[in-house]
C-alpha cells in the first residue's frame, strides 16, 4: 500500500542523485535544486493538510521491507509530524534560493547542492516514518550528509576547526542514536514490533522495568540531539563553523529530530517510564534554559551566541514535553516549528553579516550596524525580538505554552517541582531578554566606527522573507499551529 | 589402507606449510607454503572422502573447488609479486611495510617511488 | 467590525511605512497621520456608541485550543475602554502631527512613524481586549515599540542605555503577568477578562487564589507603569524624541497598567493583601516620585518623575477601591501630560538643550509655548479651573470619605496625596519659573534666535491646552464613563488648595531668594539625596544586574573549564586508544599470518573445548 508521501521523500532525494551526477556546471545545480525545493515546498504543504485537521495517521503507505524481523516501509502523517515537514521542506527551500548566489566559497557548489536535498529527504522521511527502523535509518541518514557539510563547506579559513566541530558533531550523535536504538531493540523484545502505531497501543503493556531503561535510553539518545544540557557542548562549535546553510538545518532542522523523537515515543509508547523520568527532563530542560542565557550574556561570538540560545529555546520544549499534557505536546511542537523559523533567520542574517565582514566575533562585526547595514541591522533586531518571546510574533507562543503547561502537569506528576521550575524558566525569559538586548546594543546600535557594509541584496530577501512574514503571522493567529483535533 | 596414513601425511605438509610461512622472509617460498597448506587440506578431504564413501563425493568436489582457487591465487600472488620486485627490487616481505599504519606511511612510500 | 478595521489600519499602515517609507518623506508624513485620523474618527464614532449609560458590546472570535483553557480572540467596549481609545488615537494623531515637523528632517522619520503606528495599534488592542492573552500581546509589542523609540538616537549612550533598561525592566514585571494570567485563568477556568470578572462576582474565586493571581499581575503593572520598586528606567526613556515620549512615556503605555488594574478591580478587591501593597506601592512613589521632580535638573526628567508620581496617584485611588477617580485621573493626566512633553519638546527643538540650566527668559520669545504650558503645568499643580484640579480632587475626596471611615489605609493616601500635592505645586512653578522667566544659568547669553516653532507643532500643543482648559467640565459632567462622581468635599478642597497654594509660594520664594535661582537650592542637605534618586538603581544594580553577571561568569567558565575538559578527555582517550590498536598494525606480513594461526588454533581449541 503506497499513500504517496513518498513523493516528498523521494522527490529530494531523486534531486540530489541527479545534481551530484549532474556534471560540472553549477547552473543545472542551482536551477535543479530550487526547482525541487518548490516541488518539495508544495508537496510538504499538501503533506501538513492532510495531517491538520485528522486524527490519526493519514497518507499511510505500508510495505514489507525485512520480513525477517518485521520491519516494515511505513510512513503517515499527523498533526505533529505535519508542521515539522512543511517547516524542513520551507528551510531547505530558503537555502537553496540561498545557495544560488551565496555558497561557501570552499567547496563545489553542485556537491552543497546535493547534501541539502539529501539532508532534506532524510529529515522528512525521519518525521514520516512510522517503522522504528525505519526511523533510525533516516535518523541516521541526516548525519553523514551535514558531516560533509561542515567538514568541507565550513568556515573557508579554519579546515582544521570545522573538521573537529564536524567530526564531535558526528560522535555525539550517532552515539545518541545507538542509545536509541537498543531503547528500540528493547521495545522490540518486549513487543513484537517496531510499527510506532502499534507501539503506541500495546506500549501500556510493557513491563515497568522495561519502560524506565527504554526512557532513560530515550532520553540520552535524543538528549544529544536536542540537544539536552549538558550534552549540548557540540552545538556551539558546529554552528559556529558550519556554513550559513549549515547553521540554519542544523538548528531549524536537525534539532527538531531530537525532540520530534521524544514527542513521539515518549509519553504514547512508554508511559510509566515517561511517568519517572520526566521530572529529571524538565530539569535538565530549565538548566538548559538558564544556562544557555547565562552563557550567551558572556558570549562574544554572534554565531555561538545563537547556538547558545537554541540551547535555551530547546529547554523549553523539553520542558513542555515533560509535562505529559496534551497541552506540553501541542506547545512542544509550537516552539519546534517557532524555533526552526526564527533561529533559521537569525542564522541567515548573522552568517550574513560575517560573510560580509569575515568573521562573527563582535569585535569584528564592529559596532553601530544600524548605520552601516540599515536594513540587515533591523532584521537582526526583528530576529532578537522574536527569539526573546515577545507577544505578537511566533516565538512567544512556543514558550509561553511551555510554562502554561508546566504550570498545570499531567495530575501524576509532582506539582510544586514543576511550579517551581516554570518560575524558573520565567527568569530564564528575562535572562533570553537581556542578552538580546545586549546583542542589539553591542551590534547595532552606537555610532559606527567601521565602514558601510552591502545591505540586503534581492536574492537575500527572497530567501529570508518567508521566514519573517512566517513568523509574523503564526504571532497573530497561533491557531494555525494550535487546533482543536484529538492529535498530536 | 588404513586412514591414517593420509592424515599423518596431510598433517605433516600443513605443519611444514605453516613453518614455511612464518619463518620465510622471501615472497615466493610464503606463497609455496600456502600452497602446501592448500594441499594438506585437499588430501584430508579425498581421504575423508574415501573413508566415509560419501554418495555426493562432497570431498572430491570441494577439493576440485579447493585446486581452482589455489591456482587462481598462486597467479595472483605472483602477479603481485614481480610488480612489487619491479618496483622495490626485491621481495623481502619484512621491508614491505607500505601498507602500515604509520605517520611516516605517506612519506616512506614517497622514498619508495623515488628510489625506484 | 469599526473595532478591527481601528486595529488593523494602524497595524497595516505601520508595514508600508517600512516597506516604502525610505522613498519619500510625504508618503510617510501622510501613512503617518491618515490612518491614525481614521483610526481616531472610528474611536469617536465607537465613543459616541458607548457614551453615557450604553451597554458594554462584545466581539468574540474562534477560539483557539491551547489544550487547556482555550485562548480568545474577543473584544469588549464599554465606557472605560471607548475613553481609552479616544485618549490613545487622540494623542497618537496629535503626536504624529506634531512629528511631522519635529521629526521632519530625521533620516530614520520612516522607522519611527511605523513605531508609533504600530504602538497605536497595540494600545488600541490592550483597551479593547477582552481576553487576558490579547491584552498581552498588545501590552508586550507596547513596550518593543517604546524600546525601539527610547534608542531611536542610538548614537548616545543615555538612548541605548534607558531603552534597554526599560525593556528589561518592563520585561521583569511582565514575567508576573504572564504567571498572573495562568493563576487568574486558571481560578475563572477561562483567560477572558469578562469570564474572570463573572467568576469573581459569583464568588468561583478564592480569597487566594485572587491575592496570588492579583499580586503576580501588580508585577506586570509595576513595571509598565514604573511604580515603585520598578520605578527608575520611566525617568532614564527620556533621552528618546519627546513626541513618543508625550505619547507612550505619559500619556497611554505607562498608564496601560492603571487600565488593566481598573479593568480587573473587582479581582484586586478580594484579596486585601493585594490591596496594602497597592496602597504602599502607590504612597511610596507618589512621594517619591514627586520628591525627585523636585530636584531634577532635566526638564525631561522632572515631567518624567512627575508622571511617575501622577500614576501613583491613580493607584492610590485604585487601591481604595476607586474605580471613577482613578480612571478619571487617567485620563486627564493623559490630556495635560501629553500637553506638557509637546510644549517641552517645542522649547527643547528650539533652545536645543533640556537642561534646566540651559533655559529660561523663553516667555517672551514663545508666547504661546508659555500660554499652553502654563494651563499644563496649572492642571499638573492641581489649580482650578484646568482638569488636573477636578481629577485630583475625586482622588483626595475618596481618600477623605473612606479615611473619615476610619480606614487606616485611606489615611496613608490622603497624608500622602496632600503632600504630594504640595510638592508638586512647588516643582511645577520651579520648572515654569526656570524655563519660561530669568535667563539661562550657564550659557550667560539669552535665546536670541528663540521663537514660535512651526504652526505643526504649536496647533497640537495648543489644543490639548484647550481640552486641558475646558476638560473639567466632561470630568464634571455627570454620568461621564458611567461611573457616579464623588461628592464634593469643601476640607479636602481647601486644605488640598492651601497646600498647593504653599508650594508655589516656597518655591517662589525660594527663586526669589537665590536671585531668580533654583528654589531646589534652599534643601540644603536633602539635595543631593534626592539628586541621587535615593541610589534605589545602585541597589536593583548590585542585587539583579550583578547577579546576572555573576550568574553568566559562572556559566561561561563551567563552559569553558568544566565542559570543556571532559569533552577534550574524551579527545585524547580516543587518540590513546586508536595509538595502540596502530601498533598492531604495523605492516609485518608475518607477523598478521602468525597472527592468524594463532587466531585459527584459538578458534579450533574453543570449538574442541565446547564440543566436549
Amino acid at each position: 500500500m503506497i499513500g504517496g508521501l513518498e513523493l516528498v521523500v523521494g522527490l529530494p532525494l531523486l534531486g540530489a542523485a541527479v545534481v551530484a551526477l549532474a556534471g560540472r556546471d553549477d547552473r543545472v545545480a542551482d536551477v535543479l535544486g530550487v526547482g525541487v525545493g518548490t516541488v518539495t515546498l508544495g508537496l510538504s504543504g499538501w503533506v501538513w493538510l492532510a495531517g491538520y485537521h485528522a486524527s490519526g495517521f493519514q497518507l499511510q503507505s505500508d510495505v514489507t521491507w525485512v520480513r525477517a524481523i518485521g520491519v516494515h516501509w511505513r510512513l503517515g502523517v499527523d498533526g505533529l509530524s505535519g508542521p515539522l515537514v512543511a517547516v524542513t521542506a520551507l528551510l531547505s527551500w530558503c537555502c537553496m534560493v540561498a545557495l544560488v548566489r551565496r555558497a561557501p566559497s570552499c567547496g563545489q557548489r553542485r556537491g552543497i547542492v546535493a547534501l541539502v536535498l539529501l539532508i532534506e529527504a532524510a529529515s522528512i522521511g525521519t518525521f514520516l516514518s512510522l517503522d522504528a527502523i525505519l526511523f533510525f535509518v533516516f535518523f541516521e541518514l541526516v548525519l553523514i550528509p551535514m558531516w560533509f557539510l561542515v567538514a568541507d563547506w565550513g568556515d573557508a579559513d579554519d579546515p582544521i576547526g570545522r573538521r573537529r566541530a564536524a567530526t564531535r558533531f558526528l560522535v555525539v550523535t550517532v552515539t545518541g542514536s545507538a542509545l536509541m536504538l537498543v531503547a528500540f531493540l528493547l521495545l522490540h523484545q518486549a513487543t513484537g514490533t517496531f510499527d510506532i502505531p502499534t507501539l503506541l497501543k500495546v506500549g501500556g503493556e510493557i513491563p515497568r522495568h522495561t519502560q524506565l531503561a527504554v526512557a532513560v535510553l530515550l532520553m540520552l539518545g535524543f538528549g544529544a540531539k536536542v540537544p539536552m544540557w549538558p550534552l549540548h557542548f557540540w552545538l556551539p562549535d558546529a554552528h559556529s563553523k558550519a556554513p550559513t546553510v549549515g547553521s540554519v538545518l542544523l538548528a531549524g532542522v536537525l534539532l527538531k529530530l531530537g525532540t520530534y523523537g521524544l514527542l513521539r515515543f515518549w509519553s504514547g509508547v512508554i508511559p510509566l517510564g515517561a511517568l519517572q523520568v520526566s521530572p529529571y527532563l524538565a530539569g535538565l530542560g530549565v538548566v538548559g534554559i538558564l544556562y544557555g542565557a547565562l552563557v550567551c550574556l558572556a558570549q562574544s561570538d554572534l554565531k555561538r551566541l545563537i547556538a547558545y540560545s537554541s540551547v535555551g529555546h530547546m529547554g523549553f520544549v523539553l520542558l513542555a514535553i515533560s509535562t505529559l499534557t496534551r497541552q506540553g505536546r501541542l506547545a512542544a511542537n509550537y516552539a519546534n516549528v517557532a524555533h526552526a523559523l526564527i533561529t533559521g533567520l537569525l542564522f541567515f542574517v548573522v552568517g550574513a553579516i560575517k560573510e560580509r565582514v569575515g568573521g562573527s566575533e563582535l569585535t569584528t562585526v564592529g559596532r553601530g550596524l544600524y548605520g552601516r547595514a540599515p536594513k540587515l541591522a533591523a532584521l537582526f533586531a526583528f530576529g532578537a525580538v522574536a527569539s526573546l518571546g515577545l507577544p505578537g510574533l511566533a516565538g512567544f507562543w512556543g514558550e509561553m505554552l511551555s510554562m502554561l503547561a508546566a504550570f498545570s502537569p499531567a495530575s501524576a506528576l509532582p506539582s510544586v517541582p514543576y511550579l517551581v521550575l516554570m518560575a524558573l524558566a520565567g527568569i530564564g525569559v528575562v535572562l533570553t531578554t537581556s542578552y538580546f538586548v545586549l546583542a542589539v546594543r553591542r551590534v547595532c546600535q552606537a555610532a559606527p566606527e567601521l565602514p558601510a557594509l552591502p545591505d540586503i541584496a534581492a536574492d537575500e530577501w527572497l530567501a529570508w522573507a518567508p521566514l519573517a512574514i512566517i513568523t509574523v503571522l503564526l504571532g497573530l493567529l497561533p491557531g494555525l499551529l494550535l487546533w482543536a483535533g484529538t492529535s498530536p | 589402507m588404513p586412514v591414517l596414513f593420509p592424515l599423518v601425511t596431510s598433517s605433516l605438509l600443513f605443519a611444514i606449510g605453516v613453518y614455511v610461512v612464518l619463518a620465510r622472509r622471501h615472497a615466493i617460498l610464503v606463497l609455496m607454503g600456502v600452497e602446501l597448506m592448500l594441499n594438506a587440506i585437499n588430501l584430508n578431504l579425498v581421504a575423508f572422502d574415501a573413508l566415509w564413501h560419501d554418495a555426493l563425493d562432497a570431498g572430491q568436489s570441494l577439493s576440485l573447488f579447493v585446486i581452482a582457487i589455489a591456482a587462481a591465487e598462486i597467479g595472483l600472488g605472483l602477479a603481485i609479486v614481480l610488480l612489487v620486485f619491479r618496483t622495490h627490487r626485491h621481495i623481502n616481505v619484512d621491508e614491505l611495510r607500505e601498507l602500515a599504519d604509520r605517520d611516516d606511511t605517506l612519506a616512506s612510500a614517497a622514498d619508495g617511488a623515488a628510489t625506484s | 467590525m469599526t473595532l478591527s478595521v481601528l486595529v488593523a489600519l494602524p497595524f497595516l499602515a505601520a508595514l508600508a511605512t517600512l516597506a516604502n517609507g525610505h522613498r519619500s518623506v510625504r508618503a510617510v508624513q501622510l501613512l503617518g497621520c491618515v490612518p491614525t485620523f481614521v483610526a481616531f474618527t472610528l474611536a469617536l464614532v465607537l465613543g459616541g456608541e458607548h457614551w453615557g449609560t450604553a451597554s458594554p458590546s462584545s466581539y468574540v472570535g474562534d477560539s483557539i485550543a491551547t489544550g487547556g483553557i482555550a485562548i480568545t480572540p474577543a473584544f469588549r467596549l464599554d465606557q472605560l475602554s471607548a475613553a481609552m481609545l479616544l485618549l490613545a488615537t487622540g494623542v497618537a494623531l496629535l503626536v504624529q502631527i506634531y512629528s511631522v515637523a519635529f521629526m521632519g528632517k530625521d533620516p530614520r522619520y520612516p522607522t519611527y512613524t511605523a513605531l508609533i503606528l504600530l504602538f497605536t495599534a497595540a494600545m488600541s488592542l490592550v483597551v479593547a481586549a477582552d481576553d487576558l492573552f490579547v491584552l498581552l500581546v498588545g501590552w508586550e509589542v507596547m513596550g518593543a515599540c517604546s524600546y525601539f523609540l527610547i534608542a531611536h538616537y542610538w548614537e548616545g549612550e543615555p538612548s541605548r542605555q534607558g531603552a534597554a533598561k526599560a525593556f528589561l525592566m518592563t520585561r521583569l514585571g511582565d514575567v508576573g503577568l504572564l504567571f498572573g494570567i495562568f493563576t487568574a485563568g486558571r481560578a475563572a477556568g477561562t483567560y477572558r477578562i469578562s469570564g474572570v470578572l463573572r467568576a469573581v462576582a459569583d464568588g468561583r474565586v478564592s480569597t487566594g487564589q485572587a491575592t496570588i493571581a492579583s499580586l503576580l499581575i501588580l508585577c506586570g503593572v509595576v513595571g509598565k507603569s514604573a511604580q515603585f520598586p520598578l520605578h527608575s528606567w520611566l525617568p532614564d526613556a527620556m533621552p528618546g524624541p519627546t513626541p513618543i515620549t508625550a505619547l507612550i512615556h505619559a500619556a497611554t503605555m505607562v498608564a496601560a497598567g492603571v487600565y488593566l488594574v481598573a479593568r480587573l478591580l473587582p479581582l484586586f478587591q478580594l484579596s486585601a493583601v493585594a490591596m496594602t501593597v497597592l496602597t504602599a506601592i502607590s504612597v511610596v512613589t507618589m512621594l517619591g516620585g514627586a520628591c525627585f521632580a523636585l530636584v531634577a535638573e532635566d526638564l525631561k526628567r522632572v515631567l518624567a518623575w512627575s508622571t511617575v508620581s501622577q500614576l501613583a496617584y491613580m493607584f492610590g485611588a485604585l487601591s481604595l477601591g476607586g474605580y471613577g477617580p482613578g480612571v478619571l485621573h487617567l485620563l486627564s493626566h493623559g490630556a495635560f501630560k501629553a500637553l506638557l512633553f509637546l510644549a517641552a519638546g517645542s522649547v527643547i527643538s528650539v533652545v536645543g538643550s533640556q537642561r534646566l540650566a540651559d533655559l529660561g527668559g523663553l516667555w517672551r520669545a514663545m508666547p504661546v509655548t508659555f500660554a499652553s504650558m502654563s494651563v499644563g503645568l496649572a492642571a499638573l499643580a492641581g489649580l482650578p479651573p484646568f482638569v488636573g484640579f477636578f481629577s485630583k480632587e475625586g482622588v483626595l475626596g475618596l481618600a477623605a470619605r473612606d479615611a473619615s471611615d476610619g480606614s487606616a489605609r485611606a489615611w496613608l493616601v490622603l497624608v500622602a496625596g496632600l503632600l504630594t500635592a504640595g510638592v508638586t505645586a512647588a516643582y511645577a512653578m520651579r520648572t515654569w519659573l526656570l524655563v519660561f522667566f530669568g535667563s539661562p544659568a550657564e550659557p550667560a547669553e539669552p535665546h536670541a534666535g528663540a521663537r514660535e516653532p512651526a504652526l505643526l507643532m504649536t496647533g497640537p500643543v495648543v489644543m490639548l491646552a484647550v481640552l486641558t482648559t475646558a476638560g473639567g467640565l466632561a470630568v464634571l459632567s455627570p454620568g461621564f464613563l458611567n461611573v457616579a462622581a464623588e461628592p464634593w468635599r469643601p476640607v479636602t478642597m481647601v486644605l488640598s488648595l492651601a497646600v498647593s497654594a504653599l508650594g508655589l509660594v516656597w518655591a517662589y520664594v525660594g527663586w526669589r531668594r537665590l536671585h531668580e535661582g533654583d528654589p531646589a537650592g534652599s534643601l540644603g542637605r536633602a539635595r543631593p539625596v534626592l539628586v541621587a534618586e535615593m541610589r534605589v538603581d545602585a541597589v536593583i544594580d548590585a542585587g539583579f544586574v550583578r547577579s546576572a553577571w555573576l550568574g553568566s561568569r559562572v556559566s561561561a567558565s563551567t563552559e569553558t573549564e568544566v565542559l570543556a575538559p571532559y569533552v577534550r578527555g574524551t579527545d585524547a582517550v580516543m587518540q590513546l586508544a586508536s595509538r595502540g590498536l596502530r601498533w598492531l598494525h604495523a605492516g609485518y606480513l608475518t607477523m598478521y599470518l602468525a597472527a592468524v594461526v594463532l587466531g585459527a588454533l584459538v578458534i579450533g581449541v574453543l570449538a574442541a573445548l565446547v564440543q566436549r
